[in-house]
Order: structure tokens, then C-alpha cells, then sequence
């Protein structure tokens, strides 16, 4: 589709609009927008010829990852951008005398605190940082353009050496699973569904969310910590949490710790429950399609904080409200509502669908995702194994931290992205030893 | 009844590239099946087969395979 200047590649689905709110709040606080990032930490140098001749041709294959985003009439779409496109990887040298460790950890802050009009931002862009020991991969890329799910996709698709088994991958004939499965109600149903989910957030914000941080300067920048857990701590964990929430999933339990420490390292913060967003999939579980767009939507995690103070009580309640969430098809409830909103201005999306724009308030204590198992190919990336595997992302300010998790190799690596000033190194040190305990009940 | 699971599962939960190869003793959870996949599946469970599965027991050895979970849904049928 063309229009008088711009060529249409695909309109935002409801779940990508959603996540673009996001990064209008994001800038509005003055940071960078809504990037994530998944890095990779490889053993030695890939093949940097046979990766960039992968990144050309998943680009060819799914060229929005290329687009430029913009905004004609009332939505939003991919375009084909003006400019010429950005160069398949950049090579980023680590210089002789630099620390690498510190030159990664720069490098990584710098390109997520970078501020670009958002037509002009490359939806997904890739990176290598070299140094004489640690060589470092990674993907950032604009949340409207994918989810955490779909890069660990294109992970998958650039590890892959088979050029028949990458043809598997690929967008299905609608690429929205969220139109998909609202498709499956008829109106009178989506209306339902609709009054319930915002029912279901009304109820959420009648308690006050204890933040992380005391907000009382402007947000600045973005930085990050990573922890990683060793594979016996890892699998202690593991034990823990069967014990703790059962299948219900780890995550709960991380949820649940994460609450915990937060409590105990601002014990005297203004608040009544800590409240927690989880996007979750749509995708079905180790499907290789589709690759970019976002096909999630939210549920809350909300505990009052007498009962985070009690580690039984605490996890009892997440596991039951879980259910019951699932039980009361509150998981679907919020499609409805990603779908309206799709039709407001940004603006008028963020005051109605949270309680953000000015208003003082934030019904999040903090963002969570926990990816979970990563498999990634065993061969590694272009002939360089992966060592080890950690994200960063962007988050609006308040809460100003976002915590991410997810499993490679045995090892739990745990992400902390806080924005300074609200947040410091200092409180970000003190948070990882006392989630540490937590996750371990106190073993060490 | 082992039909209608399969069926489920794998068209709405899990992608599995041959389902067809897929036995019903092969492991659900090693093949992806997460716990909102698990929570999803009681709840068609519950409104297909008409039986109440309890909480409590939403454990491994009840969802491992579509052969233990038929066997879960029919403890509750003949109560």
C-alpha cells in the first residue's frame, strides 16, 4: 500500500500501539523510548562475514525490522524509510587501554540512552563489541516492533546455519495474533470482556503502589546491573520455587522475592501494595512464527504489604490470584481493551489505560518479564559459542526499574534497569544481595 | 477424550512441528507447555469434559502427558 509519501509495510496491531504508549511515556520522561536489548556474551570472535550475510538476509526476509515508523491519519504504521538503511552490524572495538567490562557496560547504556526521533530509530539493530577477551553480541531493538519473545526468535534464526531450516521461520497469514483471538468473540462478548478488564484495573489502582524509589528528581538515564546466579543456586532456586508456587511457574516466585527485597530495603515507603505488569504471549509455546510484531498483553501481580511480609502467606496469594486471573479469563479480558485503544492519541491512551500523563501516579512498582529457558543453538553464533546471555531494558520514570530473568545454561541471570538519579548503583547493590537471600531463603 | 487434547494443546498451546509424531506418553512440559498453557488447558478441560479439577492438583504428574491427563479428567468423571 502506498500513500502520497509514504510506502505502507504493515499497521501497528493493538499489542505493538500498546507498547508504543509505552515509549511516548518514556520520552515524555525524558528518556530514550522503549528499547530492549538482548546481549550475548561469546567465547571468541564470530565469523563476522557469515553473520552479516545472515543479518542481510533476515532483514530482506522481514524488512519492518528496517522500517521507519510514523504516524498517518489517526494510526500507526511501518514504512519504508526514507533514508538508506543502517549498515547490517556495527563493529564497536574495545581500545587498548580501556577496561572491557566498563567499555561494554558504556556501550550498552550509551545506544540504550540514545535519543532519536522515532521515525528515525532502526526497529531492530545489531552490534558487536570486540575486545582482546570479551566479545559481545547484541540485538537492541523498539519495543512496538517486537517483544522480548520475538528477539529470542531472531536469535534462534541468526544461530541457525541451515538455510532450509531457516526458511521455517515466518509471519503467518495474519499477523496479529491479538486481532486473532479477539476474532474468535462476537461483539457482544468483546464488550464484556472489555468492561471486565477495565473493571479489573479500576480495582487494581484503588491501592496505592509502593515504588521502588523516592521520585523526587528527573529522570536522566537509564542504567543496568546484571547478577547471575551460579548453576547450584540456580537449581536451588528451582527446587524453592516447585515448593513455593508449584507449576504455576518460577516467575511468581521471582515476583514474589523481588517484593520482598524491595520491602526490606525501603521498608518506610508511602504505599499499600506492591503491583507488578507480566506481559504474556501470545505465540504458541516454541512457535517459529511470527518473528516481529508484539503479541502479548498484561496481567498485574498485586499484593497489600502485611502480606509480603509473610513469605508463606506472600506466595499462597500470588499462586491463588494467578489462578484465579486465568479462572476469571482476565487474561483475555485486556484485548479488548489494547484494541480500543488502539484508536486514541497516545496521550489519551496513557490516561485512560493507566494512570500515568501527569497524573502523579503509577500503578506499577516496578516492570517484570522473565523469559524463562533459553535455547539457543548449540553450535553458538557464526562459529563462537554463547557463554553466557543477559537483557536490558527501557522503563518508564516512576517506577524507574525494570527486572528481567531468564535461564541459559543453568544459570538464572537476573537483569536490574533503574534510571538514575531516582535510582543508584549504590541501591541497585544493596537490592541484588537482598533478592539474592530471598531467592535462596536466607541459605547464604 | 485423548483426541480433543491433542487437538487443544497443539493448536492452541504448543507448536509442534509434526504433531502427528507427537505420542500421547511424550512429555507436554519438555515440549513447552508453560504454566499459563496449564492453566489454560484446566480451563478447557474443565468446560469440555464438564468435570472440576481442583488447584491442588495441578501437578507434574498429572500434565506431563495427554495419557496422565486423561487419566486425571476420568478420576473426576466417576466421581
Amino acid at each position: 500500500m502506498s500513500t502520497s509519501r509514504h510506502t505502507i509495510l504493515e499497521k501497528l496491531n493493538p499489542a505493538d500501539v500498546f507498547t508504543l504508549a509505552m515509549d511516548e511515556e518514556i520520552r515524555r520522561d525524558g528518556l530514550a523510548g522503549n528499547f530492549g536489548c538482548f546481549a550475548l556474551e561469546l567465547d571468541g570472535l564470530p565469523d563476522i562475514a557469515t553473520l552479516t550475510v545472515r543479518i542481510d538476509e533476515f532483514r530482506r526476509r522481514f524488512p519492518v525490522t528496517q522500517a521507519s515508523l510514523r504516524r498517518i491519519g489517526r494510526h500507526f504504521y511501518w514504512c519504508k524509510p526514507d533514508a538508506e538503511p543502517a549498515p547490517p552490524l556495527f563493529h564497536h572495538r574495545c581500545p587498548g587501554h580501556r577496561d572491557e567490562a566498563e567499555f561494554r557496560q558504556e556501550t550498552i547504556t550509551r545506544l540504550m540512552n540514545q535519543k532519536l526521533a522515532r521515525e528515525r530509530v532502526t526497529p531492530v539493530e545489531f552490534h558487536l563489541l570486540t575486545g582482546s577477551r570479551q566479545t559481545t553480541f547484541f540485538i537492541r531493538w523498539l519495543h512496538p516492533c517486537c517483544d522480548a519473545r520475538g528477539v529470542d526468535l531472531i536469535l534462534k534464526y541468526l544461530g541457525t546455519n541451515q538455510a532450509e531450516e531457516r526458511l521455517k521461520f515466518g509471519l503467518p497469514a495474519d499477523s496479529s495474533l491479538v486481532r486473532q483471538q479477539l476474532d474468535k468473540y462476537r461483539w457482544w462478548q468483546k464488550i464484556a470482556l472489555f468492561w471486565k478488564g477495565k473493571g479489573y484495573v479500576e480495582q487494581l489502582d484503588k491501592q496505592e503502589s509502593i515504588q521502588p524509589f523516592a521520585a523526587n528528581q528527573p529522570a536522566q538515564r537509564l542504567n543496568y546491573r546484571i547478577q547471575r546466579l551460579s548453576e547450584a543456586q540456580t537449581a536451588r532456586v528451582a527446587e524453592l520455587a516447585g515448593q513455593r508456587v508449584g507449576l504455576t511457574g518460577t516467575s511468581l516466585y521471582y515476583l514474589g522475592c523481588l517484593m520482598r527485597a524491595l520491602e526490606k530495603m525501603r521498608p518506610n515507603s508511602a504505599g499499600e501494595a506492591y503491583c507488578a505488569p507480566y506481559a504474556f504471549n501470545l505465540r504458541r509455546q516454541r512457535a517459529l512464527a511470527p518473528m516481529t510484531g508484539n503479541h502479548i498483553s498484561a496481567l498485574f501481580a498485586q499484593v497489600p504489604r502485611a502480606i509480603v511480609n509473610d513469605r508463606q502467606a506472600l506466595f499462597a496469594h500470588l499462586k491463588q490470584q494467578y489462578a484465579q486471573v486465568i479462572r476469571r479469563r482476565l487474561d483475555y479480558a485486556f484485548l479488548p481493551l489494547m484494541w480500543a485503544g488502539s484508536w486514541l492519541s497516545l496521550e489519551r491512551y496513557g490516561k485512560t489505560l493507566r494512570l500515568s500523563y501527569g497524573s502523579g501516579k503509577e500503578r506499577s512498582s516496578f516492570w517484570f518479564s522473565d523469559i524463562g529457558r533459553l535455547d539457543l543453538p548449540e553450535h553458538g553464533l557464526a562459529g563462537a559459542d554463547i557463554s553466557a546471555v543477559f537483557q536490558v531494558c527501557q522503563v518508564t520514570a516512576p517506577p524507574g526499574f525494570a527486572f528481567l530473568s531468564c535461564i541459559y545454561r543453568n544459570r538464572l541471570t537476573l537483569s536490574y534497569n533503574f534510571v538514575e538519579p531516582l535510582g543508584t548503583p549504590e541501591h541497585i547493590e544493596r537490592l541484588q544481595s537482598l533478592m539474592l537471600a530471598e531467592l535462596l531463603e536466607g541459605a547464604e | 477424550m485423548n483426541k480433543k487434547l491433542r487437538d487443544f494443546i497443539f493448536r492452541e498451546l504448543v507448536f509442534v512441528a509434526e504433531p502427528e509424531r507427537f505420542s500421547d506418553d511424550d512429555d507436554l512440559l519438555q515440549a513447552g507447555l508453560d504454566s499459563m498453557g496449564i492453566m489454560r488447558l484446566v480451563m478447557f478441560i474443565e468446560q469440555e469434559f464438564g468435570v472440576t479439577l481442583p488447584d491442588a492438583e495441578i501437578e507434574p504428574d498429572n500434565v506431563r502427558c495427554v495419557n496422565t491427563l486423561a487419566q486425571w479428567i476420568s478420576r473426576h468423571q466417576s466421581e
